[in-house]
């Protein structure tokens, strides 16, 4: 979950503390379209797909709000619980979203290949936040 | 310019008396330096690449960084993400020079204007309690769904989350909305953005004067305080005008 700190500051620069997945929901589909005519066309199919990441509506998604809605205690106060870890536990219960996991992937290949120095610096100072399986490629390497 | 493997990445226009980044890499693998390809009135900021696929996280950055250091020093006109030209003759000669009066006076009204974009993701345990507390056919779903036996409930189990889901559209709504109200008068432009992810609840963005940043800033962290638990919301930015560079140019857009 592309989260980042809620922190004090209300001005967040994404291209210094903030996440990548930021960067490219701000700049994706964004700007100035020149004519099909006279350009060239390079853009790798993990960035076509994105067009696909519209959430989509499905049972998968109505069964999850609904189990999440049930397993609420109203009487409680703290919801100290953040999305992530909801996510999580829900996700775990067997109800996962198809669109969601298609979502996921798509901007986990984004993140593979993100290998800048810069980004690696900034890794250290900073807890991971790379799915498993990003990690894992990186052991491998 | 001539090489047929090689050909020109073109991340957005500036005026013609802006010069060109020192030491700035572009995107694709060989990080060429970055650029300008001129036309008497306006400049596109560029640099090579080879004939590879784009699309990796690093040229991504690459070419956030590129227009973001562009948007420090003059009003610039980003370009889609990808945008590649055969030469630079093109880029001159099929880009800038039919355009060329259309792109300046856009230039000029992005004078001294940035964007922020605020953006705020639900907290979905506050959400969801808010949408139980407020929405009597949800409260009643969920009652019916709780006494029945998992396998009988299936039906009403997918009911229940459509009204939820309905009623979350009804929040990220009235959330965009109250957005929208608050900060518009200290903007000059706002775009609904499209939401991206599940958690989204508000995504706009504004076009604002360098001046009055800091006010904005300084108002979001006071709606912050409206919008209570189940929102955390967000001001990214000064960005360079993404959301609000939105035509088409080119010979098609123009017969």
């Amino acid at each position: 979950m592309a989260v980042a700190n809620a922190g004090s500051g209300y001005l967040q620069r994404p291209g210094g503390g903030g996440t990548l997945a930021d960067v490219v929901d701000i700049i994706l589909d964004k700007g100035l379209v020149i004519d099909a005519y006279v350009r060239v066309s390079l853009i790798g199919i993990e960035i076509l797909t994105i067009d696909a990441r519209i959430v989509i509506a499905s049972v998968d998604t109505y069964l999850r709000f609904a189990e999440a809605v049930n397993r609420l205690d109203l009487q409680a106060t703290d919801d100290s619980q953040g999305l992530p870890e909801l996510m999580e536990s829900v996700t775990s219960g067997g109800a996962k979203s198809k669109t969601q996991g298609a979502l996921e992937g798509v901007k986990e290949k984004l993140f593979e290949g993100d290998d800048d120095e810069e980004e690696k610096e900034k890794e250290k100072s900073r807890p991971r936040r790379r799915s498993s399986r990003s990690r894992r490629k990186d052991d491998e390497e | 310019m001539t090489d047929r493997d090689t050909v020109v990445y073109v991340y957005g226009v500036v005026p013609a008396s802006e010069r060109p980044p020192a030491g700035l890499a572009g995107v694709g693998r060989e990080g060429n330096p970055v650029r300008h390809v001129a036309a008497p009135k306006v400049a596109a900021i560029v640099s090579d690449v080879s004939r590879a696929p784009l699309g990796r996280g690093q040229d991504i950055r690459a070419h956030w960084r590129v227009l973001d250091d562009a948007v420090t020093r003059s009003a610039v006109l980003p370009l889609r993400f990808g945008t590649v030209m055969e030469s630079d003759a093109a880029v001159r000669d099929d880009f800038l020079a039919p355009n060329e009066d259309r792109l300046t006076a856009q230039l000029a009204g992005l004078e001294g204007k940035v964007q922020l974009s605020v953006r705020g993701s639900y907290r979905e345990e506050a959400l969801l309690r808010d949408v139980v507390q407020s929405a009597p056919s949800v409260q009643r779903m969920r009652e019916r769904t709780q006494k029945l036996p998992q396998e009988a409930a299936y039906y009403d189990m997918i009911r229940l989350g459509e009204l939820v889901a309905a009623e979350i559209d009804r929040c990220r709504e009235h959330d965009t909305g109250l957005v929208v109200e608050r900060l518009a008068p200290l903007a000059v432009a706002s775009h609904r953005d499209a939401h991206t992810t599940k958690e989204s609840g508000v995504n706009v963005a504004f076009l604002v004067e360098r001046s009055r940043v800091d006010a904005f800033a300084a108002a979001v962290q006071g709606l912050h305080a409206e919008f209570g638990d189940r929102i955390r919301l967000r001001c990214v930015g000064p960005l360079p005008p993404y959301s609000f560079a939105d035509q088409i140019v080119g010979e098609a857009a123009w017969a």
